[in-house]
């Protein structure tokens, strides 16, 4: 934009991009607004602090934190190989580690939820850990969905840095195992913190796979979303209401964590 | 000494073939080349970052071929510098020390000696990122000292630099190189620098070795019509006597033409130039007439998008380029008397 020195067709142009910007800021303002217009404030704060919704958010906070850890355990060496090695197949690899982000999450727990009707599954089920109607199934739904957005951000975070700089470190005495942990990882804390948020946020918010392998059950395995689905299904707007300022409270302070790290909006 | 046998190298569909050098210990030994000419790999090869298909490396009696990067105990300083962002100037130092584990006391003192010999001391503190060109350099050959190598090698260390800094920081380099008597890799596609620092040159082309030597014996024998063609097959005067003129400079008379020069130490026996330093004018040039003469137009041979033009000046000939469009517009024919400045700056003398 060059403000009253634009020319009139750039104005035109600016106008249209403009007022596509207002209207999808007002369209997300006015869905808040609605919330707050509706929202009874005297009853919030007791709903807020009920059993219940406390249990949420704390189930919530719990298995999404696990989730992230495990998923970025995995992502941060997985993404590093489909960054910066070459091995036959990788294109196979790299399509099928995006299928979590594109298939839909119901569809994801679905087919968990049969993998534990197989033989291999009912053994994990029986004699290691069980997965179906149980938290850890809701930690299990929330890395499925997690672990391959974890991959795709990290990926473009180790594509950025220069190779060189490894490559320098190796030759100032360090291996290849330390020059990763004290040189790339280093280079990369920004994106790994930035894909750590995201990931954790996107986590929190899981609600298709999570539903489908852990159920909704009160108070055993209900997380905010759960919560809000559940009172919907009760006609308990106010306290429905209630958990989806949790979760808007939630992604504020992940949103203002990722520009704390990034400087600018990420892009995924 | 630093032993390159028979050695070949892949990357990507471009390789290196058959090299074979010897370099001497202490010596400052540049490969010179055009870009694409297989000299970063060459280097890669050394550090071990580019695996050998074939050949071997040998630095003091130790044959490094197998070696991974961290064993071989070589320098390497990177064309864009790499210097670690996360880290400040001093951490950037002693990051190679750290696998080493020495005490704070010899950290600090290893410091000092490095940031004192490179003149860095009040940039220890500093963020590599606010660093200049030539500081950001300075600070990656430190770094690259810190774990004592038995061999430095520079990647095009004057790449990224401005003429002014690159020429303050080619006279800092030879003045390491002295007090250190490190043996010295230098990698360039700069002739001027090469020859500029070079106690001995390669001459590298698309992937093998065209010819090593001393500067002067490149310069005035090339072995081959590539490096004759890299050199700009240049114009050898043999001077006949010299004259101190005092003021640091000295008057070399080559075929009765004399020719104004800084002071040298040595007696000037020859004088090399290269024909794109000839300038030709038909208009008598205005300023002092240092180095300026009258010329006769002997031959005119157009070559590419240039004119060859051979003249006359006193007892010899000297070979000029110009440029197609150039030379049209002077209309300058054979027979014809024009004016020549000899560029100063890019005068060889041997």
């Amino acid at each position: 934009m060059r403000g009253p020195f634009a020319l009139p067709g750039e104005r035109t142009f600016h106008l249209a991009t403009l007022s596509a910007l207002g209207f999808l800021f007002l369209f997300f303002i006015g869905i808040i607004s609605a919330l707050t217009a509706y929202t009874d404030w005297r009853q919030f704060f007791s709903i807020l602090s009920s059993k219940e919704i406390l249990f949420a958010i704390r189930l919530t906070l719990f298995t999404s934190t696990i989730a992230t850890v495990i998923s970025m355990v995995f992502a941060i060496p997985a993404a590093y190989a489909i960054s910066k090695t070459h091995f036959p197949g990788k294109d196979i690899v790299d399509t099928v580690l995006d299928l979590p982000i594109v298939v839909s999450p119901i569809a994801l727990g679905a087919a968990l939820l049969v993998f534990f009707n197989t033989s291999l599954g009912s053994a994990i089920e029986g004699n290691l850990l069980r997965f179906v109607f149980e938290i850890p199934g809701i930690v299990l739904a929330q890395f499925t969905i997690i672990s391959a957005l974890a991959v795709r951000l990290l990926k473009a975070t180790f594509d950025s840095i220069n190779p060189r700089y490894e490559r320098v470190g190796r030759t100032l005495g360090y291996s290849k195992t330390k020059a990763f942990f004290k040189v790339t990882l280093p280079l990369a804390r920004n994106g790994l913190i930035a894909a750590a948020v995201l990931t954790w946020a996107r986590a929190v918010g899981e609600f298709g796979a999570t539903v489908t392998v852990a159920g909704a059950m009160k108070m055993k395995t209900e997380t905010l979303p759960i919560a809000i689905f559940l009172n919907l299904a009760q006609a308990d707007v106010e306290k429905a209401v209630a958990v989806v300022f949790v979760l808007i409270a939630i992604a504020v302070v992940a949103l203002i964590t990722l520009r704390r790290f990034t400087g600018r909006r990420q892009t995924t | 000494m630093i032993s390159i046998r028979n050695l070949s190298a892949h990357a990507g569909s471009f390789t290196l073939k058959d090299i074979n050098l010897e370099i001497r210990d202490g010596e400052y030994f540049v490969i010179v080349g055009p870009t694409g000419a297989g000299k970063t790999i060459l280097l890669e090869c050394l550090t071990g970052l580019q695996r050998l298909r074939n050949g071997e490396i040998w630095v003091s009696e130790r044959n490094i071929t197998s070696l991974p990067p961290e064993r071989r105990e070589v320098g390497y300083v990177p064309q864009d510098y790499a210097l670690f962002p996360f880290l400040n100037v001093r951490e950037n130092i002693i990051f190679g020390l750290k696998p080493k584990k020495l005490s704070k006391k010899e950290l600090d003192e290893k410091v000092k000696v490095l940031a004192h010999l490179l003149s860095i001391s009040q940039l220890l503190g500093r963020n590599v990122q606010t660093l200049s060109g030539g500081e950001k350099q300075r600070v990656a050959i430190a770094r690259a000292l810190a774990i004592s190598p038995k061999v430095l090698l520079l990647d095009e260390p004057m790449g990224s630099l401005d003429v002014r800094t690159a020429k303050y920081l080619r006279l800092e380099l030879k003045r390491y190189h002295e007090e250190l008597g490190i043996t010295t890799i230098h990698v360039t596609h700069n002739l001027i620098e090469a020859e500029e620092m070079a106690g001995r040159m390669a001459i590298l082309h698309m992937g093998q070795i065209e010819q090593v030597g001393r500067p002067d014996e490149v310069f005035f024998y090339p072995k081959s019509p590539f490096v004759a063609d890299f050199i700009g097959t240049p114009n050898i005067l043999d001077c006949d006597y010299c004259n101190d003129l005092g003021h640091g400079l000295v008057e070399a008379v080559c075929g009765g033409v004399p020719i104004i020069l800084p002071h040298h130490d040595e007696p000037v026996r020859k004088l090399a130039l290269l024909p794109r330093d000839v300038y030709v004018t038909t208009r008598t040039p205005p300023g002092p007439g240092i180095n300026r003469f009258k010329g006769t137009v002997m031959e005119i041979v157009p070559f590419s998008s240039l004119m060859k033009l051979t003249i006359r000046v006193g007892e010899i000939n000297l070979l000029a380029e110009l440029p197609q469009d150039i030379f049209e517009e002077m209309d300058i024919k054979v027979g014809q008397e024009v004016h020549l400045i000899l560029k100063l700056r890019s005068l060889r003398v041997y």
